[in-house]
């Protein structure tokens, strides 16, 4: 055996070896049996998760969710003294950010040029000068995206998921991966609840009443008075439906309670977000609430209706959710909730004196438990409580408690974010997927074995090792990079396996060709090899750089499949150019071969 | 066993057929374009719900409780939307349309409904009746398809600069004419076929740039070897018998290939049958493209500037 050749023979068997050995958890993973993968340790899972080939989530089922952080959102919770050519502004922001993809503060210094807003006048606290305002919010919002992964990983960290991905896209984008889980509603409800809890104390009676009158008589007018001068709270109007609609029309009274139907609720926010109505809100330091889940009630003509109680409340939170320190579902034990699931709120130090304090200064009077705008419960205190403890009830599942036991205990999201973006896949469509792809994939590469075969001969068979081997160093590439499969994958997959066919036919055929030019089969192994190179070379670069361009600018299936080409392409070169012709320079090597089998 | 060995046939001969009929192809398959390209969620955005029933059912049970899909006491009327078959006749896709008071989570609650609605038909389990679910914005959709134009243009544009270092100008001129040719036809044919055009099938149609950029360099390779010794003088002599000297490897290729994807056609699947049928079409046509358009171009651009 000659230098060339031992040298080559090493590195193809250091090559072949470690794609092997890149393969070899895959394997051995793809071995066990099902009770012995739910018995893996925890160490043992996070060797499987790092070393072997994953599948994408549309093979093997799971959820895609891409959240968009809400950023008008967060420049409105960040601005000071609002006006209503602050609230114009906002909603054009809105409005743009919605329909464009430009980048947000590109578009917000656009519209706050266009409007002529004074930046300094709302955002004093974060510079002087429109340029340093910018800069900061900037920051702030990158601040906030990075609390919301961190709070969303926690949340799904707790929530108990296998191989959860997390990932920022963008600078206003995060993806979430969740493998297995088909219940894209709680899902959504985990990962999109602000979670920002609040404790607030309900107004009395009196001034209920007394606003209710206020906004009525602004609002359209009625020949009815409003509200009996009653300590209680009449059924008010019934009219529904017509433009006339003032504003206690569209309550209703029940138990002490007021109550709104939930074909009303709309005109009520309509009527809420006024100008006027927004005046006397925030002077009397007011806001409007409602329940979290509904109640059926009767209406006058006997039908009954889906309604939502009303709060009247002080707008200010006289605590939030920062203070908590745990939170954990468990079934009540007594009085009329018994059995039913509830969260135990507990408080740090700091939250227990403050809970202390404001019980203490509010004895009789009723406090809401508001977690994301929706009012909970609002019991009346009793007396003063001490040691930071409180429940919250008013859950319609243990699945609901549990979530939002998770979500109190990760924190609130600094700014709510919607979503932009969801895909779920069924585990049977993805299995599915998985069995079909495999035995078409191994069919196909079956006839394309035998068709090799038949055409080249002794060659052939040189060809489908190479293309065996093409497929097996492929996936241990993959395997190494932590790559994961898709579907797109998959068809990548089966484009290498052509290409490499094709390479190998490319060259055979020059053989043949420099065969029937009567050269010698050592020569014309030579020249055919040398000659097919160039061709093989320019077609798989400009494949190449096809997929170095998809991979670049792609996003999701289309990047899956160009990393796979791209890989593909280098992997089938190496078999197709060095392994094969080393197979015939070795072949060839000890006896002066007269005839080819091609 | 050989195939087509020592060809002689005079491809060029055909050349101004050739043209015409790519010509009313790449015409027809862009009024076809024009018409309304079955652009998928992915897109434009919108909801696509997949559902597996227990038994047969037919679109029109389903179309009749998609009527009025009460959700949050706001009623809509969705049974104007798409609904069609997955494989079977008990799987079902449905795609909606972006709406302008879509209430939160909506997919979610359109199969709820069904669930619902349909409960004689349904499987016992809830996670057996969704087969998928999706839900892209509009704004998400507009990236993405503006994502996907400029990836497949940038690369048409790197192509043609390598062709160009490589061979010559006029060679990538002819190759990417191929190529675009090849592209407009397969989206033209694939549009007659109903399918929708996802993330998924523009892998396809990269996937059949790859594969006729693959093939059209074999043969302009070949032409450009054998330039080298009879020059550009009886230039369609050349281009002939370089196709001819390619045609065994350019057969026995295309077969090969086109030996895989029928089997994935028929095996591989409901959700990647767009994707096979595509590349079915598209290895035809980038075979055919690679001696009509690529170097049937180069022949009429070398005869004009002589």
């Amino acid at each position: 055996m000659d230098n060339s050749i031992r040298n080559r023979l090493l590195t193809i068997l250091f090559v072949f070896g470690l794609g092997i050995y890149a393969l070899l958890p895959s394997l051995r993973y793809a071995m066990l049996s099902e009770e012995s993968i739910s018995n893996l340790s925890k160490e043992e899972v996070d060797y499987y998760d790092a070393k072997t080939i994953k599948q994408g989530l549309d093979l093997k089922g799971g959820i895609y969710i891409v959240l968009e952080v809400d950023l008008p959102q967060l420049i409105n919770n960040l601005a000071k003294n609002k006006d209503n050519n602050f609230d114009l502004f906002l909603i054009d922001l809105k409005n743009e950010y919605n329909s464009t993809s430009g980048d947000f503060f590109s578009i917000f210094e656009e519209l706050a040029d266009k409007n002529d807003l004074k930046l300094p006048r709302y955002f004093i606290n974060y510079g002087k000068t429109r340029d340093q305002i910018i800069a900061q919010l900037s920051l702030q919002s990158e601040d906030s995206i990075r609390r919301v992964i961190e709070i969303i990983q926690n949340r799904v960290d707790q929530f108990g998921v296998a191989e959860p991905t997390i990932q920022k896209q963008g600078n206003n984008r995060v993806i979430v991966e969740l493998a297995g889980i088909q219940d894209s509603e709680r899902a959504r409800d985990l990962l999109q609840s602000t979670a920002l809890l609040e404790l607030m104390i309900v107004k009395d009676i009196e001034s209920t009443n007394a606003l209710i009158r206020q906004l009525d008589s602004i609002t359209a007018t009625s020949n009815e008075e409003a509200v009996n001068d009653n300590n209680e709270i009449n059924e008010l109007f019934e009219t529904t439906g017509s433009d006339n609609l003032n504003f206690s029309s569209l309550l209703i009274s029940v138990g002490g309670n007021l109550a709104i139907s939930s074909k009303n609720l709309s005109s009520f926010k309509n009527i809420l977000s006024q100008a006027n109505v927004k005046q006397i809100l925030d002077a009397t330091n007011s806001t409007f609430l409602i329940s979290n889940s509904s109640i059926a009630l009767v209406n006058e003509i006997g039908e009954e209706e889906e309604s939502y109680i009303l709060y009247h409340l002080f707008n200010n939170a006289e605590l939030t959710g920062g203070v908590i320190e745990d939170a954990q579902m468990r079934l009540s034990q007594a009085g009329v909730t018994a059995g039913q699931a509830v969260v135990e709120v507990e408080m740090n130090s700091e939250g227990s004196r403050e809970w202390a304090r404001i019980t203490g200064a509010n004895i009789n009077n009723r406090i809401a438990i508001v977690l994301d705008r929706k009012v909970h419960m609002a019991p009346v205190i009793r007396s003063q409580i001490f040691g930071g403890g409180t429940v919250i009830e008013g859950l319609d599942s243990i699945e609901e408690a549990e979530d939002i036991a998770i979500v109190l205990r990760a924190g609130a999201l600094p700014v709510p974010v919607t979503i932009a973006e969801e895909r779920t896949v069924g585990a049977s469509l993805g299995a599915d997927s998985v069995t079909k792809g495999t035995l078409s994939m191994a069919i196909g590469l079956l006839l394309v074995v035998f068709f090799i075969v038949v055409f080249y001969k002794m060659s052939g068979i040189i060809a489908s090792f190479s293309v065996m081997w093409t497929l097996i160093l492929l996936l241990g590439v993959l395997a190494l990079l932590e790559a994961t499969l898709t579907l797109p994958g998959i068809a990548g997959l089966i484009l290498t396996v052509g290409m490499s066919v094709d390479a190998n036919v490319i060259i055979f055929e020059r053989i043949k060709e420099e065969l029937r030019n009567g050269k010698s089969v050592r020569s014309a192994i030579d020249s055919g090899y040398e000659r097919a190179i160039t061709t093989i070379v320019d077609a798989n670069l400009t494949t190449g750089i096809a997929a170095a361009v998809l991979y670049q600018y792609g996003s999701g299936p289309i990047k899956g499949f160009a990393t796979v080409l791209f890989w593909g392409i280098i992997v089938s070169m190496f078999t197709a150019i060095i392994v094969t012709r080393f197979v015939f320079d070795f072949a060839t090597s000890r006896k002066n071969i007269e005839k080819l089998s091609i | 066993m050989k195939l087509m060995e020592n060809t002689k046939i005079n491809f060029m001969k055909f050349k101004t057929i050739g043209f015409g009929l790519s010509s009313a192809m790449a015409i027809g398959s862009i009024l076809l374009l024009l018409m309304g390209v079955n652009l998928g969620i992915d897109f434009k955005g919108g909801t696509a719900i997949g559902v597996s029933f227990s038994e047969d059912i037919s679109i029109e049970e389903i179309r009749s409780s998609l009527k009025t899909v009460s959700i949050n006491n706001t009623s809509f009327d969705l049974s104007t939307e798409e609904i069609k078959y997955f494989g079977s006749n008990s799987d079902v896709m449905i795609k909606i349309k972006t709406l302008e008071n879509e209430p939160e989570n909506f997919g979610q609650l359109v199969i709820n409904h069904l669930y619902g609605s349909l409960n004689s038909k349904v499987p016992e389990n809830k996670n057996d009746f969704i087969l998928s679910l999706g839900s892209v914005s509009p704004k998400v959709g507009s990236e993405l398809s503006g994502k996907a134009l400029w990836s497949v243009f940038s690369a048409l544009v790197l192509i043609l600069f390598y062709i160009s270092v490589r061979f010559e100008f006029r060679f990538a001129l002819g190759a990417i004419l191929a190529l675009v040719h090849d592209v407009i036809i397969t989206l033209g044919i694939f549009s007659l076929t109903g399918f929708e055009i996802t993330l998924s099938t523009v892998a396809a149609f990269l996937t059949i740039v790859g594969y006729s950029l693959n093939d059209t360099i074999v043969i302009l390779d070949r032409i450009r070897e054998n330039m080298k010794s009879s020059g550009t003088v009886m230039f369609e002599s050349t281009i002939n018998k370089s196709i001819n000297q390619s045609l065994s490897r350019t057969l026995i290729t295309s077969l090969t290939t086109l030996l895989v994807i029928i089997v994935l056609l028929m095996y591989g699947g409901e959700v990647i049958r767009p994707f096979s049928f595509t590349m079915l079409v598209g290895v035809i046509i980038g075979t055919y493209s690679s001696i009509y358009i690529a170097s049937a171009l180069l022949a009429t651009i070398y005869q004009n500037s002589k």
